[in-house]
């Protein structure tokens, strides 16, 4: 390899066919009499635009078309020497960092001699330990294309807001799950908005046995083990979930205030007397209806109950966590739109109330397709007062432009899997980590289950990695209609 | 057809296509291109110039064209090209390649052979040998005024590969066209009276016509080069151009002619054997309009023959590559890529 040509922070070099080196891979440029180093990262291959290239493709190519047959008599044996210079390719590198004096320093103003430096491959194992990406609580990520592992320290996720993305079916959640159960094995607390139902088994090997997380991970149904007792609701969260989740008009709010105060004064909230109070306030007929409709919502949701021993086990759940870590699985599967948007904006409350009472010390919310839950006015909290609360959310989604533009550019960590539609990469490439031919050039072409890793957890050296398996039950798979036909 | 014999086994040695064809030439081509590759001599600079004044200028075109009919009787086309190029300099000479295809057209397929590319490494000492040495191997003759400079060997040494290869085709095709890129002229340094004579007799001898198309020439009639005039006729036809007197020892083999092909505003010399009769002259320019793809008033086949020896830039890279891993040869001064841009009837860079 050769090096090229240098405009900003790309380098280009030149690479012949003996030398197999992809888009991903970290090059070291050394310029041993500068005494410095050079980490750049190939971004892009293509062909060497090698002179008089055209002319001989055209020439295989005559009028009419038919190729010319013929021999060729080359006793100097040329031709070789022909299709290796024809192969020759540029690898269009970022440089990420400079090495100097041992220790890397992000510079790139720098020129290595273009006669005397040498250019080599950087091995991952290598460039992870000049970043130093590893400490005291590793998590194994998977393996890089040189079958290194790759590891990543727990607290680089620990106050951080993360993004995966990609693609339906690329392994988004898989990556999810492997990131919570490892954060629940250094006593994390850890939430899941679980869309699908995909994390209930975490707590199971794929053969059915109990595995070592089973006594961390708790599965909360709404509405069947997962309640909310009137009694200790909280008027404010009551009124958000009212205004937000059910969009009860203002005026109507405020009388729901007025009943509601009443009924508390005299000590009778429970579900019935709310009805009934609704029924008989002095109001407007239309405020009425609209209150009497809110209230019907709520009660069929089923996730409001009298019973307080019925609505228990959130808490519990989440004090055994903190404990011991664990994981709380929300799991909103069969949970309507309207419920669900219920539900998350209870949880929410209840979790920032027992972080502002330090009942909780932090804890890791991992959300599934967020936007068909989380309201607007959230999106903004979830990255500032909820974060400085002590709530670290992870998104996970295949639709990224549902997430706004300032939580890509305050992402620290970003996990993305294969896109293809130029929209979507796009989208993604706004995230303030990341520079945008990176992730253009190589999501589109990372097979399932890899990911481009980037942000603070490889310490800003993207890289991409083969997730590793995970031997727990899934249910992420899609049901199939005709799966048993088969 | 005697073409079809061409059945070449692809072996590591090197072979050639005919037994009654005599390989001397392009064995000491292999050879000589070795030697001079891997031995290096040290310098002695000395520079000479030739003059190269051929043609003499009291040339008429005939006012009357010779108007043509595309003939359609299956006829083999086959055509000869050569390409030379200095690839780069050494501490003491220059190097060069060279190659050369024989191309032709049967039942509507283009087949071809091509032979190189051969690498020299000449220097001011070995330049005279190494001529002499092919010289002698191809024509049979040490006949040579004077040693060419350095910047003709090029040339030179393509040339002798070209009349190799037009000899191959004027003996293993028969009832054929034969076109040559250049002119029927000879008596020149590199193409010698006896061996233009025999060529065109070879060919007369199996059926064949050879026709010979100038991509430029220096003739003119009234101040105009001949291939810039226009008479009030519609393409195809033929303009003879007579009462051109060479001085001596040149020779013009051929009758010469301006062939406008094709309805565009292309025109070439073309040169056809002396000794056919006008008509089988005329028919022969016919049987090519009838068998060949013409573009531009010029022959596919000969387009072809061009295309398939030029050197591209890329080629030129890699020959120094070979040069350098395998002869470990330095090179002291390269080409400017820019400069090697091929048009259609384009040559290597030194040509013309
Ligand atoms: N790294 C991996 N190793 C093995 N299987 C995986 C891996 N990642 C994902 N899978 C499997 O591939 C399928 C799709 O993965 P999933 O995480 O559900 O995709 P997504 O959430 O992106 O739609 C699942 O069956 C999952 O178990
Ligand atoms: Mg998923």
């Amino acid at each position: 390899m050769k090096l090229y040509k240098k405009e900003g922070n790309i380098i280009q070099i030149l690479s012949f066919p003996s030398e197999t080196t992809e888009k991903g891979d970290y090059l070291l440029i050394e310029d041993t009499d500068a005494q410095k180093a050079l980490i750049v990262q190939v971004i892009d291959t293509q062909f060497a635009s090698i002179p008089g290239i055209l002319e001989e493709l055209l020439r295989s190519l005559p009028d009419g078309g038919q190729p010319i047959q013929g021999e060729d008599l080359d006793p100097l044996e040329i031709a070789p020497h022909i299709t290796y210079i024809q192969d020759a390719s540029l690898l269009i590198c970022k440089i990420r960092a400079t090495i100097e004096n041992n220790s890397l320093n992000p510079s790139t103003s720098w020129l290595p001699s273009r006669s005397q430096s040498t250019v080599r491959k950087l091995s991952i194992p290598a460039l992870t330990k000049l970043a130093k990406t590893d400490g005291k609580l590793p998590i194994q990520l998977g393996a890089t294309k040189d079958a290194s592992l790759l590891t990543i320290d727990a607290s680089s996720l620990d106050g951080r807001l993360n993004i995966i993305t990609g693609k339906k079916e690329t392994g988004k959640s898989h990556l999810s799950k492997l990131l919570m159960l490892n954060l629940i094995t250094y006593k994390a607390t850890v939430v899941v908005f679980d869309l699908n139902g995909e994390y209930q088994s975490l707590g199971y090997t794929s053969d059915g046995k109990r595995n070592a997380y089973h006594d961390k991970i708790h599965v909360l149904t709404p509405s069947q083990n997962f309640k909310a007792a009137l009694k200790q609701l909280n008027l404010h969260v009551l009124l958000e979930i009212l205004t937000h989740a059910l969009h009860l008009p203002g005026t109507s709010a405020r009388e729901f205030r007025r009943i509601w105060r009443s009924l508390k004064e005299r000590d009778m909230l429970n579900l019935h007397e709310l009805g009934e109070a609704i029924r008989n306030w002095h109001c407007n007929q239309h405020v009425r209806d609209a209150l009497f409709s809110r209230y019907h919502a709520l009660v069929n949701s089923g996730f409001f109950t009298d019973s307080i021993s019925e609505a228990t086990l959130l808490e519990e759940s989440l004090l055994k966590a903190k404990q011991q870590g664990g994981a709380i699985i929300i799991n909103l599967r069969n949970t309507s739109p309207i419920d669900r948007q219920i539900v998350v904006e209870y949880l929410l409350a209840k979790l920032v109330g027992l972080l502002t009472s330090d009942r909780l010390k932090a804890i890791f919310l991992f959300a599934e397709e967020a936007h068909l839950y989380l309201r607007e006015t959230y999106w903004d909290d979830i990255v500032t007062r909820m974060r400085h609360f002590g709530i670290f959310t992870t998104f996970v989604t295949n639709q990224p432009d549902t997430i706004r533009e300032n939580i890509y550019r305050q992402a620290d960590n970003i996990f993305l899997f294969n896109f293809t539609n130029e929209h979507d990469l796009e989208v993604v490439s706004r995230a303030a980590r990341v520079d945008a031919e990176t992730v253009k050039s190589i999501a589109r072409d990372l097979p399932p289950h890899h990911c481009l890793t980037l942000g603070k957890v490889v310490r800003d050296f993207p890289m991409v990695i083969k997730v590793k398996a995970l031997d727990v039950k899934t249910m992420g798979e899609t049901r199939l209609f005709f799966k048993d036909v088969n | 057809m005697v073409i079809q014999q061409h059945t070449i086994t692809t072996t590591q040695k090197y072979n050639f296509p005919h037994p009654t064809i005599d390989t001397t030439l392009p064995q000491r081509l292999i050879q000589l291109s070795l030697q001079t590759l891997t031995h290096t001599p040290s310098i002695s600079m000395q520079l000479n110039q030739q003059p190269c004044n051929i043609e003499s200028h009291s040339l008429q075109l005939k006012p009357q064209p010779i108007l043509l009919k595309p003939k359609h009787t299956p006829t083999i086309v086959a055509a000869v090209d050569t390409s030379n190029i200095k690839i780069g300099e050494t501490a003491t000479g220059i190097l060069i390649a060279i190659r050369g295809a024989n191309i032709w057209k049967q039942n509507h397929i283009y087949r071809y052979i091509r032979l190189g590319p051969f690498i020299f490494h000449t220097t001011e000492e070995n330049k005279k040998q190494l001529y002499t040495t092919l010289q002698k191997a191809y024509l049979n003759t040490t006949h040579m005024q004077t040693t060419p400079t350095l910047q003709q060997m090029p040339n030179r040494i393509a040339n002798l590969l070209e009349k190799w290869l037009q000899t191959m085709l004027t003996k293993t095709i028969n009832n054929g066209l034969i076109l040559f890129d250049g002119s029927l002229t000879s008596g020149t340094p590199d193409t010698p009276t006896l061996h233009m004579r025999e060529t065109l007799q070879t060919a007369r001898k199996h059926n064949n016509t050879i026709l010979a198309f100038s991509k430029m020439t220096n003739l003119r009639f009234n101040g105009h080069l001949i291939t810039d005039i226009y008479p009030k006729h519609t393409p195809p036809y033929l303009i003879e151009a007579i009462g051109l007197k060479p001085k001596p020892p040149i020779t013009l083999c051929g009758d010469i002619y301006v062939a406008r092909l094709t309805k565009s505003n292309c025109a070439f010399r073309l040169d056809i054997d002396k000794e056919l009769s006008p008509q089988q002259k005329t028919e022969a320019v016919e049987k090519l309009l009838g068998n060949d793809i013409i573009t531009q008033s010029y022959p596919e086949t000969l387009r072809l023959a061009h295309i398939l020896c030029t050197f591209t830039a890329n080629e030129v890279i890699a020959m120094q590559h070979y040069i350098q891993r395998k002869h470990r040869l330095r090179l002291i001064n390269r080409p400017d890529m820019h400069k090697l841009l091929f048009g259609p009837f384009g040559k290597g860079e030194t040509n013309q």
